[in-house]
């Protein structure tokens, strides 16, 4: 009997766990639509407020770093003469910043792929369902990376490589090694979370954990986003940002010249 | 016309907007302290940032439209404003983005040159004639604010 136990529970487990596996959803149930960051305004009794992400686990000589950075931007922003950063520059958030949702997103499932889109900037990232990760080597680096993904229960799972180095969240430096990995479930039919971990041996001391929500918005089409003639530039002697007055090529711009002091 | 006002604290829409998250039980001021405090460095740079307007000493001009731009990353308004000397002077407005007044009941051909408009602005810290948009009031009396992120006027 106990022989015959030890056979026959795990082969038992085996074939449920196959069971289980041939039910389980391609992608997740109800991601496909329109949907908003999860803030105070649209906060559901059934589901946890935002946990603010905390500052990067650098490596105490990088941390070092990043904190003069920081500091660096807040007093610069105290001066009045905000540092001129990436959205100044036209260019879009990447990853792991898209997903903080800037404004509304899109989402789409497709056999083999879902597609997520932000309206910020048109920013698209493309999760190939069910396929071998790329070697870093071979991931071409970029905004959004290489994302790849699968189902583990009701939980996509996501792995992201090939994020450029100069594409940073928070402001954080990481190498060509930089590997994101994603949870993403619903926690109702109209609110989905992402966990999200961002590891990386050479800068990070440990995971870098936060999670972020998003809550349906029912009936909204996505504007498209095009980033063209912003007046905002940088200063030639400061390196912040000023504001060109007047229409641009009309004549009546005024020409970027040395800030007068009120 | 342009009149002053120093009065009101300084907006910190961006910071709230980027915590609103964090709980409703929380009070928005616990929640403007806690963003303050604690990442207000990090926001900076996630977020654009306001600070090269004066958000304590708004100012409230009235003109007429020379140019109105609705485009992203944001839309800007161009006004020739009558100096007390009686001549113009022009002044650039900087507003939101088209999908964030959007979706505060703005139109992308709700403004157009030619326009009497009045609005109420954080003006450049430089002293440059500009602006961030706090509030604008069209031709026909209707008024807009410039959404979450840019704060709301602080004078009528």
């Amino acid at each position: 009997m106990i022989r015959i136990s030890r056979i026959a529970v795990p082969l038992l487990s085996f074939l449920m766990a196959g069971a289980a596996n041939a039910a389980q959803p391609v992608t997740p149930q109800g991601l496909t639509g329109t949907w908003d960051r999860y803030s105070n305004e649209t906060l559901d009794p059934r589901v946890t407020a935002v946990i603010p992400v905390p500052p990067p686990p650098l490596k105490p000589k990088y941390l070092a770093e990043w904190q003069a950075q920081q500091q660096a931007a807040k007093d610069a922003d105290a001066r009045g003469e905000p540092l001129f950063g990436g959205y100044a520059k036209c260019l879009p958030d990447g990853m792991p910043t898209m997903m903080m949702a800037m404004f509304p997103m899109e989402v789409l499932q497709t056999p083999g792929q879902i597609t997520i889109i932000e309206e910020a900037y048109n920013q698209v990232r493309r999760i190939y369902m069910n396929e071998k990760q790329l070697a870093i080597d071979d991931a071409e680096p970029g905004f959004w990376g290489h994302s790849v993904g699968h189902m583990e229960g009701d939980t996509l799972v996501v792995n992201t490589v090939g994020i450029k180095e100069e594409v940073r969240f928070r402001g954080a430096p990481h190498s060509p090694n930089m590997q994101i990995d994603e949870r993403i479930r619903m926690l109702t039919k109209d609110i989905f979370e992402d966990e999200v971990r961002v590891t990386d041996p050479e800068y990070l001391t440990g995971p870098w954990k936060f999670t972020w929500k998003y809550v349906r918005k029912p009936g909204y089409k996505i504007l498209e986003y095009v980033c063209e003639a912003n007046r905002e530039y940088q200063d030639p002697q400061t390196g912040g940002i000023r504001m060109r007055i007047g229409v641009p090529g009309s004549g009546s711009s005024a020409p970027p010249a040395a800030a007068p002091k009120p | 016309m342009i009149s002053d006002n120093n009065s009101g604290a300084a907006g910190s829409h961006q910071l709230e907007e980027e915590f609103a998250g964090m709980s409703s039980f929380m009070s928005r001021t616990t929640r403007l302290a806690l963003a303050g405090l604690l990442l207000a460095g990090a926001s900076a740079q996630a977020h654009h940032s306001f600070a090269m307007f004066d958000h304590d000493h708004q100012i409230k001009i009235s003109g007429t439209v020379t140019h109105f731009q609705w485009t992203n990353p944001h839309v800007y308004i161009d006004l020739d404003v009558p100096s007390d000397q009686g001549d113009l002077k022009h002044y650039t407005i900087e507003c939101a983005n088209p999908g964030i007044l959007d979706r505060i009941g703005w139109k992308f051909n709700m403004i157009k040159v030619g326009d009497k408009i009045t609005t109420i602005i954080a003006p450049l810290r430089t002293g440059e004639p500009g602006g961030l948009l706090k509030q604008v009031t069209l031709a026909d009396g209707r008024k807009f604010e410039n959404g979450g992120p840019a704060g709301k006027p602080n004078i009528q």
